[in-house]
């Protein structure tokens, strides 16, 4: 998980600080405030979820939150659309879809 | 030609919608009762103009494309 696939320019204009957020358990940085997709992307994780039809992996397909191919469970709650979901810190992303429904 | 995945939502690949069309689908609707493709997540945002224009072409016949059916943005259950 040592990828980076930030642009160098960008990297040094940004003069914010990365935060950490969780993927699957795992620590991963990224800033704050931007699509937790892109945060993972940076990091070298395409692989959101795996497809429950056919088990292959699934991440960013359109980008725009039209598709829900990147949703992940965030801090809980299910079937979030990471492209479409701004990071903060100590952000929990999850693959699992065992979801529930809040108050059922 | 692979195979491609048609509705990535429910894994329902082109081969299965052709099937439905020479099963009798001649409409979105009848594609859906069949193998499920778009009634998935994104419910058929992204599927549904490929299957149309797959109609189209199997059965010469024009497809209309399905009504927006309230809630036209997905919500959560809890939230309704
Ligand atoms: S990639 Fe399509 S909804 Fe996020």
């Amino acid at each position: 998980m040592a990828a980076n696939f930030r642009l160098p320019v960008a990297e040094s204009s940004e003069k914010r600080e990365q935060i950490a957020f969780t993927f699957n358990g795992q620590q991963v940085m990224g800033y704050e405030g931007e699509p937790i997709a892109v945060a993972l992307w940076a990091c070298g994780i395409k692989t959101i979820r795996s497809c429950g039809a056919t088990a292959q992996p699934r991440g960013v397909y359109c980008g725009i939150g039209h598709c829900y191919e990147c949703r992940a469970q965030v801090d809980g709650v299910a079937n979030v659309r990471t492209c479409m979901t701004p990071l903060s810190r100590g952000t929990s992303v999850s693959s699992s879809s065992d979801w529930h429904i809040e108050g059922a | 030609m692979e195979d491609v995945i048609i509705c990535r939502c429910e894994g329902v690949r082109y081969s299965e919608i052709l099937a439905s069309i020479l099963e009798g689908a001649s409409a979105v609707p009848g594609v859906k009762k069949r193998n499920r493709a778009g009634m998935g997540y994104c419910q058929g945002r992204v599927c549904q103009r490929v299957i149309n224009e797959l109609i189209e072409r199997e059965t010469g016949q024009p497809a209309p494309l399905q009504r927006a059916q309230a809630p036209v943005r997905p919500v959560l259950l809890g939230d309704m």
